[in-house]
């Protein structure tokens, strides 16, 4: 597996052949099928943002497409003349009369929804939706949808409505953190505009660096990730930020308890460049002076984000996107900090080869970075820096072949850097000196291509495959291990030098059979790898992250998963019923050996233990998008366990995030006019964890003596949360709009267990008994949003 | 050093410490299985050396780890054998004029009289190092520090070229106040290995601590101990298994394998010993 004919290649020949080989066949091939197309971009009427995910449906004929992230759709039909209905959830649908012939360019914007739907129309939509959705094990949620859900401390976060859908679970009390389907939260591959992002927490992961304002829409996947993209196990998180308001300035805000939010957009060049500026800054330290403690007043404790986003039309056919993340927290007071962010940007250029070519160059870039040291300048003063960093470029075509195949293809070359720690002394005659690990790079070169066959008017079927490629490059050392993985020799390798390359072909298939127009059933397998992984044991997760690459000790990691599922509407009530199964096998899972050292440990790869993973489930979910209840109710039953023979004695544990049971209620309710309520209850099983069960005195300490790995659980989690929503009135003229949110978290005051220490009872020492940490009780909050 | 980046971690924890709140929980946990509990040790000094035996209890029980007696012990060095005679329940001692010496190997041998664990044979192997040197010691005041002020005790030496690691234990008037596991400093070579220490910090003292407090005329004794890698892994693993586990920092808890045979849980470990003396002046 090890030896193949690309180890020999330098990366820069694997970049160029793929450029040269793709872009020629796509360039040829554009106008392959004999029947007219219809095409263009689907847009909302009242800013110009690009409608991901709208339908576009010939009615007589029962044919249909999706408009894809950057809202184009093209669709193939016989000569004719046809009625095409355009719509999208929460706005008005549009049907248009055409008579086509040749090909015909048609770009569409769509007004948003002033009053209630009328049911008919919801009625047909659905059923269309139904008829074109092949895909599954996916989760949609827009920003709209994402505000109205209580938050904590009044700050909106899209990762916490994630947390809220079927088959996903929250990693511990109040982080962003999330396991999808028994996965660990480093096998969640998180984008935003294409650009990965490698931390997506703030503050130690009560909040996550989304801000909802510049977000569009999120889409996560469960199983069937796309194979576009690859390199985590569990799942694909693809935020998308908006692109702007193309028609006239505006502006979004937000003044809470602990942050402020403002949005600025507009038309730099009319109809040509769009921009969208968003910031946002918490103020929690300016509540520290209140502290009784005098230690926590001088502390220094905030974060920002700012997105920022470009969009220029060179003409019909050619499209620029600039998407560009900074944030960053910041920890200090008098004698340490700390800081950690990411960086991410992507440059993208789209083009219509033809109405039926659809290309997208990007280049991206990602970073993530922490930082550690002390203020004071003393003997023992150090800085400790590590990151990670990316540079990729990616090329993606689709092909809209003929009406019955949606073909997709591309190729992706990422250079990625490790770096995994470095400690600087700083004082002026230190006594330490500076230490510092290796850096590591590698090479991940991925080809796909998929295609969306309609078989007949009932099945559809989604193809594809991905082969990936992971290089370690020179420069850089790496330690041989024997069978204990006791370090042998150091190996150094020069610069550029490809010293070990792994080979992935990742199958994905899906497929989908429309019952009739309220039911389909769909069932999907596919082989996903990851070759970059988090050196993480703890549940609740740090900022110090180190993320360490596949090597020649380390084999990436590998998943099959299976799914069926079965989806069914009920129009009349407007209500949306999924049931999902699912079944992975993961091999060469990676945990880490018992009381490992994880951090600035140049022997890393000495810590880890190789085993496998099994994790299934099922995953029901009601929703209901309509009306002036929305809102959804889901029940996941999961289990995820691990067998390593170094670990827990070789017997199956209970994987770190197995929770057999999780419930969550989401409801909307649209009180009066400008006054909407909105409720949510999550339910889990605890999380499991490893209790001492006996105890040994030690010198003059008593030790614990503990129990099989993850053998017993923390009590069962469970939450209610509210808010409500107050509109201002909306006057003729009026340019200024306000919103006031309140919400309070936690609402019954639950004290979930955050963690569990054991104490020794001071007036017996022989006994010891347990304390359980809770982060939070009843948490309010007011938010006041305004927009002009 | 590690101390130095847990400041780190400490203030980031913080923000937990503004928010988070503790009650008492009731946990039901099926006892687990007995196993003798081992600690002892032989050191370069001319003395008493001594090998604790007992056995576990359950958890949450409130009886006492019980002693286990009339076990036969001794320790090695591949020439000598010292046998240890229990001077009270558990302990075991040697006779006051016993001694390591560098670069020897001991061994220690235990036979009980009935099975704890399923064994009544345990043994445990250690190599006891080359002597390090503490040449001197000096103490710097840091009054605004905690509530009446730290001591910061510091040792000058020479690290040698190979990987080493020390415990650093401080004697005031003559008595351990670093008795414990989380007392006591630790650490590796990581960050000076090789070099001359003017001054590392050997460990801290707190003035409101009413068993660190330091006065003008008190003797403070710093000491030095060269230990193996794996007895200081064992001493690392006890000290955050004592500490317990953290959901930001540390992963799932598991026991700490020791050096002792036949799955009993301790130490028996073999090091050198060196110390400097000061004798504490004002606070400046």
């Amino acid at each position: 597996m090890r030896n193949c004919w690309f180890c020999n290649l330098s990366p820069w020949m694997i970049l160029f052949t793929w450029f040269c080989l793709v872009f020629p066949v796509a360039q040829s091939s554009a106008e392959s099928d004999k029947n007219p197309v219809i095409s263009g971009f689907v847009r909302d009427q009242s800013n110009g943002e690009m409608l991901t995910g709208a339908t576009i449906f010939a009615i007589r004929s029962n044919k249909g497409v999706v408009a894809d992230v950057y809202g184009y759709y093209a669709l193939t039909l016989p000569p004719g003349s046809y009625t095409l209905r355009f719509s999208f959830v929460g706005y008005e649908v549009q049907e248009k009369e055409i008579q086509l012939s040749g090909n015909l360019v048609m770009n569409i914007s769509l007004q948003p929804l002033q009053e209630e739907l009328d049911e008919v129309v919801v009625k047909a939509r659905k059923a269309e939706q139904s008829i074109l959705a092949p895909a599954m094990s996916l989760q949609k949620v827009d920003s709209k949808t994402i505000r109205k859900i209580p938050s904590l401390l009044g700050e909106i976060d899209l990762v916490r409505v994630i947390q809220l859908m079927p088959g996903v679970l929250t990693t511990s009390e109040g982080s962003t953190g999330f396991s999808v389907r028994g996965g660990q939260s480093d096998q969640n591959l998180i984008i935003l505009d294409e650009a990965t992002i490698y931390n997506a927490s703030h503050l130690m992961g009560f909040f996550s660096v989304f801000n909802n304002d510049a977000v569009k829409d999120v889409t996560l996947y469960k199983g069937d990730i796309p194979a576009a993209y690859g390199g985590r196990l569990a799942s694909l998180l693809d935020v998308r930020m908006r692109d702007g308001n193309s028609r006239k300035f505006a502006g979004t805000g937000s003044i809470g308890s602990v942050s402020s939010k403002l949005t600025l957009e507009g038309p730099l060049i009319r109809d040509k460049t769009t921009f969208i500026l968003s910031g946002r800054r918490t103020y929690a330290d300016l509540f520290l002076p209140l502290a009784k403690n005098k230690d926590i007043r001088d502390n220094r404790l905030y974060f920002y984000d700012l997105n920022l986003k470009l969009s220029h039309t060179l003409d019909a056919a050619n499209r620029l996107f600039f998407t560009g993340y900074l944030g960053r927290d910041i920890f200090r007071n008098d004698f340490a900090l700390m800081g950690f962010g990411n960086r991410a940007a992507s440059l993208r250029w789209n083009r219509l080869f033809s109405s039926r070519l659809f290309f997208n160059l990007s280049f991206n870039h990602s970073q993530y970075s922490y930082e550690l040291g002390t203020t004071e300048d003393t003997l023992n003063s150090f800085k400790w820096t590590s990151s990670i960093r990316d540079y990729a470029v990616r090329m993606d075509l689709t092909h809209y072949l003929s009406g019955n195949h949606t073909l997709r293809y591309g190729a992706i070359s990422t250079h990625h850097s490790f770096f995994p720690g470095s400690i600087r002394a700083t004082g002026e005659s230190s006594v330490f000196s500076d230490y510092k690990l290796p850096a590591g790079y590698a090479l991940e070169h991925a080809f796909y291509v998929s295609d969306e066959i309609r078989v007949t008017g009932k099945w559809l079927v989604k193809a594809g495959i991905r082969l990936a490629l992971f290089q370690n490059i020179g420069p850089g050392n790496y330690y041989r291990y024997d069978k204990k993985y006791q370090p042998l020799e150091s190996i150094s390798i020069s610069r550029g030098k490809i010293f070990n390359t792994w080979t992935i072909l990742e199958p994905r298939l899906a497929m989908s059979y429309v019952v009739n127009e309220r039911s389909s059933l769909k069932a999907s397998y596919s082989h996903t790898g990851q070759t970059i992984m988090l050196a993480q044991n703890s549940t609740a997760g740090t900022p110090l992250d180190v993320w360490f690459p596949a090597s020649p000790n380390v084999k990436p990691q590998l998943s099959d998963q299976a799914a069926i599922g079965f989806f069914h509407r009920f129009p009349d009530k407007m209500l949306e019923v999924s049931l999902e199964l699912y079944h992975k096998n993961i091999s060469r899972v990676v945990d880490f050996r018992e009381n490992a050292q994880l951090l600035l440990n140049e022997k890393l790869e000495g810590e880890l233990r190789y085993g496998s993973g099994t994790a299934y489930g099922t995953e029901t979910m009601i929703r209901k998008e309509e009306g002036r209840l929305t809102g959804w109710i889901s029940y996941t039953f999961s289990r995820s366990f691990r067998t390593l023979p170094e670990i827990n004695d070789g017997r199956r544990y209970n994987a770190p995030f197995d929770k057999p049971h999780a419930v969550n209620v989401v409801a909307n309710y649209d009180l009066a006019k400008r006054l909407s309520a909105s409720l949510t209850w999550v339910y889990a099983t605890g999380l499991p964890v490893t209790f001492p069960t006996g105890k040994a005195l030690f010198g003059n300490d008593i030790i614990p003596v503990y129990s099989a790995r993850n053998e017993y659980r923390l009590p069962d989690y469970h939450r209610m949360d509210a808010s409500l929503t107050l509109k201002g009135k909306n006057k003729p003229g009026r340019k200024w709009h306000g919103e006031w949110n309140f919400s309070v978290y936690n609402l019954y005051d639950r004290h979930n267990t955050w963690s569990i220490s054991f104490e020794r009872d001071e007036n017996n020492p022989n006994r010891m008994f347990a304390e359980k940490t809770y982060l939070f009780s009843v948490i309010p909050a007011i938010t006041w949003n305004f927009n002009f | 050093m590690k101390r130095l980046l847990k400041k780190g971690l400490t203030l980031n924890f913080l923000i937990w410490m503004l928010i988070s709140c503790t009650e008492i929980m009731e946990i039901e946990t099926k006892p687990g299985f007995t196993r003798l509990v081992v600690d002892g040790s032989i050191t370069t000094d001319t003395m008493r050396h001594t090998v604790w035996l007992t056995s576990t209890e359950g958890y949450f029980s409130d009886l006492q780890v019980p002693p286990v007696s009339g076990a036969m012990v001794s320790i090695s060095d591949g020439t000598t054998v010292f046998t240890l005679k229990e001077t009270t329940p558990g302990k075991y001692q040697t006779t006051g004029s016993v001694f390591g010496l560098p670069g020897r190997i001991y061994r220690l041998n235990i036979k009980l009289s009935k099975p704890v664990g399923g064994f009544t044979d345990y043994s445990a192997v250690s190599e006891l190092l080359p002597r390090v040197v503490l040449d001197s010691v000096s103490v710097k005041f840091y009054p605004g520090w905690a509530e009446k002020g730290m001591w910061e005790v510091k040792g000058f030496f020479q690290d040698s070229p190979d990987p080493d690691f020390y415990r650093f234990w401080l004697y005031r008037n003559g008595r351990n106040i670093t008795g414990s596991l989380g007392d006591w400093y630790i650490t590796d070579d990581l960050f000076f290995n090789g070099k001359y220490l003017q001054g590392t910090t050997l460990g801290w003292l707190s003035q409101h601590q009413e068993n660190e407090s330091l006065q003008a005329g008190d003797t403070l004794m710093a000491e030095v101990q060269a230990l193996q890698k794996d007895f200081t892994e064992f001493l690392w693993g006890m000290r955050s298994s004592l500490f317990g586990s953290n959901p930001l920092f540390s992963g799932p808890p598991a026991n700490v394998k020791g050096n002792i045979s036949n799955g009993a849980i301790g130490y028996f470990a073999a090091f050198p010993v060196s110390r400097a003396k000061i004798i504490v002046k004002t606070q400046n």
